[in-house]
């Protein structure tokens, strides 16, 4: 479903290269919920980035549902980001000026859908996320736990095979953070694939599968199965 | 059209900016589509055909101070000389100069004095026969003036009995069309209307009925004398260097001043119009240069303001097209709402300019092309901005900025 080959990253400036991601493998299988962790700086966003077509990469092979990345134009990618990928940001990135409702609406009107069917898709997801009565209100209006609820509705809404969270409860205390990941985790319980960067040992737990980047490779990968732990200490193994 | 009401209410919730933006853009449409007005009135009046060879036609006065000197005599020897000078077409004396900007008028009526009847206000010129030939207008209907039908009077003791009008002076008078032939009265002096001149001006384009002109046969014996001289194409520059000598050889004692080309005159005379027209259209420029400014600057603003909310559509999948038209319509909406305030403002500022100033009613047209061109500036002003905001890459959604 999603496979990185090889993957390089490098920011060059005047001065410095910098190699944000070297020969990264990643295969991601339909239904996974992956939790990405590593210090900071280690390449972790970068990944996200590339993963989520918000970023070119240098080298190697990233093919998304069977369509390869790197051929694509920027429209193309906007296009694919669209219909595939669902984000949710660590800051929430609602616009403030918009109501719920219509922060909900963004990804579907750049896709098109009539106006009926974003108004049910829009009532729909807010209704999962516990903000159906709200739907008027603005972002300022609402708890942090809230508006990343507001979030997630907005990425569901457009029905995306894949969720990729940046660190979906950094900006959360405790318990809203807790309230926000049993919301993921039943987001990838009806079918959604997850890829969620965090530095929260406590969440990667609750993931599937943990992957550790380090100086922009994959270091270590631990399968979490019913509480059993399985640990390979091959880089994309 | 759905695109727009998020838009729209995105406006609304932070207004401020807008509605100042919306005000600069009312009050912009307002003033520049009535300067544009102004200034289009002012060039119609400015390039109107005078009917008359400007650029042939020069005048001077003559004062006679020599006590000694037959003035009527004189003016026939005076006459003969300048129509005598190599490249003169032809010259006469008298009491107004066309297209100077200084001069008289009078009403004609179809009933002498003191009874009441129709009138129409006219510019009278009075001279000798030569008169229509020195102004160089063709007679279009009857006859011209002959030497018979000339009077010399001295402070009007004697009046002529003929005259020559224009068609809009005589069209005015005899709505019927049946002018020719018929008298008019000055008073209770009866003119019998002759012939009918080619349209020219009078001493005032700006009057309100430049085009009404009355030729009299008549000739006041008087020391101070305006005269009018019409030289061949490209020599009037010739004979005005020469008149001064020509007319002192023949009497010393008087003085030959103040000789200009009537072109100058008129330049003279519409030299504030220019000037207003000139300031006017600056003032345009700098209008619409603040408010592309504003427009520009507020969008450049709001896009700095917003780069991360860019940066997350185009990470839910706007392309850069959608930033583009985003900054495009939202500038759109502040333009349209500005010009439908700057319509009303701009027909209750002509209203005023009416009341106060005596302009004419600001044609509609005028406020449509100010909306137009207005509205293609906004345009373009926002571009800009708008093309950095499309530029910025989806990526900002994810970094702490």
């Amino acid at each position: 479903m999603l496979n990185m080959t090889n993957i390089s990253k490098v920011y060059r400036s005047e001065m410095v290269q910098t190699h944000a991601l070297r020969d990264f493998n990643l295969q991601v299988n339909e239904g996974e919920f992956i939790a990405v962790t590593g210090p900071s700086g280690s390449g972790k966003t970068t990944f996200l980035n590339i993963a989520g077509m918000l970023e070119t990469y240098t080298g190697g092979t990233y093919e998304l549902d069977g369509i390869n990345v790197g051929k694509l134009t920027d429209n193309g990618r906007a296009e694919l980001r669209n219909q595939k990928i669902g984000f949710i940001f660590q800051g929430f990135n609602l616009i403030p000026d918009l109501n719920l409702y219509e922060n909900v609406e963004v990804p579907l009107r750049y896709r098109g859908i009539k106006t009926a069917e974003r108004k049910r898709r829009i009532e729909r997801c807010l209704e999962q996320v516990g903000l159906g009565a709200r739907a008027k209100h603005v972002p300022a209006q609402l708890s942090g736990g809230q508006q990343q609820r507001v979030a997630i509705a907005r990425a569901l809404a457009g029905e995306p095979r894949f969720l990729l969270a940046d660190e979906p409860t950094g900006n959360l205390d405790s318990l809203m953070a807790r309230q926000v990941m049993e919301l993921l985790e039943s987001i990838n319980k009806d079918g959604a694939t997850i890829i969620m960067v965090t530095h929260d040992p406590e969440l990667a737990r609750r993931a599937q599968r943990n992957i550790q980047v380090v100086d922009g490779q994959i270091c270590d990968f631990k399968l979490y199965q019913g509480g059993a732990e399985q640990q390979r200490a091959t880089a994309g193994a | 059209m759905s695109e727009l009401r998020p838009i729209f209410n995105a406006l609304m919730r932070g207004k401020t900016g807008a509605l100042l933006l919306i005000m600069q853009v009312a009050v912009t449409l307002a003033i520049v589509s009535n300067a544009a007005f102004i200034i289009n009135d002012r060039l119609t009046y400015l390039h109107q055909e005078t009917g008359l060879q400007d650029q042939n036609l020069f005048r001077f006065n003559l004062y006679t101070f020599g006590k000694q000197v037959d003035i009527r005599q004189q003016q026939e020897v005076d006459e003969t000389l300048l129509r005598n000078i190599p490249g003169v077409a032809d010259a006469v004396v008298i009491n107004q100069v066309p297209l100077s900007g200084s001069g008289d008028s009078t009403s004609f009526n179809l009933k002498p004095s003191p009874q009441q009847s129709q009138s129409e206000r006219a510019a009278f010129f009075m001279a000798d026969e030569h008169l229509l030939n020195t102004l160089g207008v063709k007679l279009e209907e009857g006859r011209n003036f002959t030497a018979a039908d000339v009077v010399y009077s001295q402070y009007y003791d004697k009046n002529a009995a003929v005259a020559l009008v224009t068609r809009q002076f005589i069209d005015g008078l005899f709505p019927a069309g049946d002018g020719l032939g018929q008298t008019m009265y000055l008073g209770d002096i009866p003119l019998k209307i002759i012939g009918i001149v080619a349209p020219m001006k009078g001493p005032w384009l700006k009057d309100e009925k430049p085009d009404n002109v009355v030729l009299i046969p008549q000739v006041e014996g008087v020391a101070f004398k305006r005269v009018l001289v019409r030289t061949e194409a490209g020599r009037r520059d010739e004979v005005m260097q020469q008149v001064a000598s020509v007319l002192l050889a023949s009497e010393s004692e008087r003085v030959v001043s103040n000789i200009k080309g009537v072109d100058e005159l008129l330049a003279t005379y519409n030299s504030q119009d220019k000037l207003m027209s000139n300031m006017l259209l600056v003032l345009i420029c700098v209008l619409l240069l603040v408010t592309a400014l504003g427009i520009s600057g507020l969008a450049l603003f709001n896009v700095g303001r917003r780069t991360r909310q860019i940066g997350t559509r185009r990470a839910l999948g706007a392309k850069k097209s959608d930033i583009l038209r985003y900054f495009l319509l939202e500038n759109s909406l502040v333009s349209i709402s500005g010009m439908i305030l700057g319509s009303i403002l701009a027909l209750a500022m002509s209203d005023v300019l009416m009341r106060h100033y005596s302009l004419p009613r600001l044609d509609n047209w005028f406020i449509l092309y100010s909306l137009c061109g207005i509205y293609l500036m906004g345009m373009l002003a926002v571009y800009w901005p708008a093309l950095r905001a499309a530029q910025i890459a989806p990526s900002i959604a994810t970094r702490n900025v």
